[in-house]
């Protein structure tokens, strides 16, 4: 595996915010995992878009691009590698929680710090580097090569309060050749005609949960699936809840709505969703209680870590 | 300092780094990075002697997981400095393996941990800055290093600026047998007192030639002025071709001479103030220890005033400076008048010191008369 260079860190604005967000209400310093994907981009010089969008096409070499397109917070430091920033791959997969995304790096974020990598920073992107790689997507050349996951985002709150200037953060490629950081450009990405430039590489993958909502018609997939009784066991449980749903309106029955039937019918099909709608804002305000008892027994934990440092209040 | 702002087991630690570093260790800054609690302290800047410079790392705790170790943030000119052995590849030595013990087995009800991870981190950073000094491409540096490897406790630095041309800094500790704190009857240092040399090599440039000479400098922890002042020691002569081996052997036979030197004088100003008792009376305060300092009261006639005396560490070839402090004389802002340093008056080195107090006092009740004069003018004026 080559240590190659990553020309720029490409992160869409709604997941900067969100990291920021989740940086600036944790109420100390906290790290996570990021993932994301890897492309190969070869740029030309054909471009039918604004001359705005020089930048893109000025070059043309092919560039590695990094996208950081989702991250998952642990809500503390130290989270999942050991004081000495050793990587614990056990950790790092509880954290995941299964998540299908590719592991792109890790990101720190502390108040009221130097925005320039820690002693521990470094020994963490070192180790989680030789670690984990992910593949680099290129669509000219399918046999594609494996990358570390090399990146780093560091996001910190100048020492000084300030009312205008909250936040900085800066990304870091770990080159393990040199074993040093090297900083990398981030460039934001948004939706709109001057941003479409940067989506003709990348492919969309949305981390829709795996429902497996098959029919289970045949006797052949039922011996498809004899190997894994809880696979099939969830299977069924979300087939359950997806046909709750749509309690007594069969794929079937939809045929009715064209047709001599239809005006009769859509009484009743308006009536299907307001049952849906009403299970949903059940499901909200389960969600909302559910997020008080889990910010509770944040409250009564962060009590305890309290008294076990001998922190009177 | 107050620690009360920080978690009671980070202050411990803190506290134990404070005061059982071998180097005078200082913090300059402390703050919270804390959300909720912006009261609870986590974070320092420590201020760390390192080549008779300081250099400044920043401790990250976290306040809200106290348990766990500190991190550090380096200078801003030391982003090669790694000192995570998970990191440095290849390097063997015992105390790569301290360091990263106190990390991995951190235990936060132990004080003593913040000094073993400052110490480790430290001579991790010696090791650092000679790997850096041994890499510049300069033939007489590589020399002096390869001459002077077997003396211990030689710290180096790499300095480089924008506008500032590379140099190579040397501390070079001086007669390392002399335990001075030893010497010293009643010695009061909490640290070893230590003399450097700084020599501070330019980097020769492509189109020079010969290298000019380095730049020296005797350098002394700042408690050791009380006793010898090392601005007093005349440097022997740097002969063009010169190296460090060849000159150090004669600097340091010097310097012994003249701190055995230095150790006597003691004796010879607390004889010197034994000797004014017999005019003076008991002093009302006296430095014990290396008796630099006595205060006397005297009297003329109704007039009550008081003599500082200070002596100089080349006593008695430097006479004492006199300031008299009158007792019944306060000006505009309720303090005592005072006269000038007084420092014109008969003396010989050669004296006797019983002549020498007995000069001093005749020029003493002379001088009476005039600071009381100046004490009632200084009154007359508001």
């Amino acid at each position: 595996m080559d240590d190659l260079s990553l020309e720029r860190i490409e992160i869409s604005g709604p997941t900067l915010a969100s990291l920021i967000q989740r940086a600036s209400s944790s109420p100390s310093d906290v790290d996570g995992l990021i993932f994301g994907q890897i492309h190969r981009i070869i740029s030309s010089n054909l471009s039918d878009d604004s001359p705005a969008d020089s930048l893109a096409s000025s070059s043309s070499s092919d560039q590695i691009v990094a996208t950081f397109t989702s991250f998952i917070c642990s809500g503390k430091t130290v989270s999942f590698f050991d004081p000495l920033g050793r990587v614990d791959s056990r950790r790092i997969d509880s954290l995941r929680v299964g998540s299908p995304d590719r592991l792109l790096g890790w990101f720190s974020a502390r108040r009221k710090t130097a925005n320039r990598p820690s002693m521990r920073e470094l020994a963490v992107s070192s180790s989680l580097s030789s670690q984990f790689h992910l593949p680099i997507e290129d669509s000219q050349n399918p046999k594609s090569t494996n990358m570390a996951s090399c990146v780093f985002f560091l996001l910190t709150t100048p020492s000084a309060d300030q009312c205008i200037h909250t936040h900085e953060y800066r990304s870091y490629q770990f080159r393990s050749t040199k074993q040093r950081f090297e900083p990398r450009s981030v460039g934001i990405v948004n939706i709109g005609p001057a941003f479409r430039g940067h989506y003709g590489s990348f492919s969309p993958k949305s981390g829709f949960p795996p429902l497996l909502c098959e029919l289970n018609s045949s006797a052949m997939s039922v011996d498809r699936d004899e190997g894994s009784l809880s696979g099939k066991k969830q299977a069924v449980k979300d087939q359950k809840e997806i046909d709750a749903l749509a309690e007594g309106f069969q794929v079937g029955n939809l045929k009715r709505l064209v047709g001599a039937e239809a005006a009769n019918y859509t009484g009743g099909i308006e009536q299907m969703y307001e049952r849906m709608l009403a299970k949903i804002e059940g499901l909200v305000s389960d969600v909302e209680k559910s997020s008080a008892r889990v910010f509770e027994q944040d409250k009564h934990n962060r009590k305890l870590r309290n008294r076990i440092a001998r922190i009177e209040r | 300092m107050a620690f009360e702002g920080f978690p009671p087991l980070i202050a411990d630690q803190l506290h134990y780094l404070l005061n059982h570093s071998p180097d005078s260790i200082k913090i300059e800054n402390v703050w919270s990075g804390n959300k909720f609690n912006p009261k609870i302290l986590d974070r320092f800047t420590l201020v760390i002697p390192y080549c008779l410079e300081t250099i400044k790392w920043d401790v990250i705790y976290n306040s809200e997981y106290t348990m766990a170790p500190p991190d550090f943030i380096f200078g801003p000119n030391d982003e090669d400095f790694t000192p995570c052995s998970s990191i440095t590849v290849g390097t063997d030595d015992s105390q790569i393996s301290s360091l990263d013990k106190a990390l991995f087995e951190w235990d936060n009800q132990d004080s003593t941990r913040l000094l073993v991870l400052i110490q480790g981190l430290r001579d991790q950073y010696v090791a650092y800055q000679r790997r850096r000094v041994g890499q510049v491409d300069d033939d007489r540096v590589k020399f002096e290093i390869s001459t002077v490897v077997t003396r211990k406790g030689i710290e180096m630095q790499m300095t480089s600026g924008v506008d500032k041309p590379e140099e190579v800094k040397f501390a070079v500790p001086l007669v390392m047998d002399l335990s001075i704190n030893k010497m010293v009857v009643g010695c009061p240092w909490k640290h070893q007192q230590k003399i450097y040399l700084q020599v501070v090599y330019p980097i020769l440039r492509k189109y020079e030639t010969a290298p000019s000479a380095p730049r020296l400098r005797l350098v002394s922890s700042s408690d050791l002025k009380a006793l010898f002042s090392v601005e007093d020691v005349k440097l022997p002569p740097w002969i063009a071709g010169m190296c460090l081996a060849e000159y150090l052997p004669h600097l340091e036979e010097t310097l012994e001479r003249q701190i055995l030197e230095a150790v006597s004088a003691i004796d010879l100003r607390r004889n010197f103030i034994e000797a004014l008792t017999l005019f003076l009376g008991r002093p009302l305060e006296a430095d014990a220890t290396f008796c630099r300092k006595a205060t006397f009261l005297a009297s003329s006639g109704q007039f009550t005033f008081m003599v500082h005396f200070f002596l100089s560490t080349l006593f008695p070839k430097h006479q004492p400076a006199l300031v008299l402090q009158s007792c019944q004389h306060l000006n505009q802002l309720s303090v005592p008048v005072k006269s000038n340093i007084l420092t014109e008056y008969p003396w010989s080195p050669r004296w006797e010191m019983g002549r020498m107090a007995e000069q001093l006092c005749d020029f003493l009740t002379n001088e009476a008369v005039n600071f009381k004069k100046y004490c009632n003018e200084a009154l007359l004026q508001h």
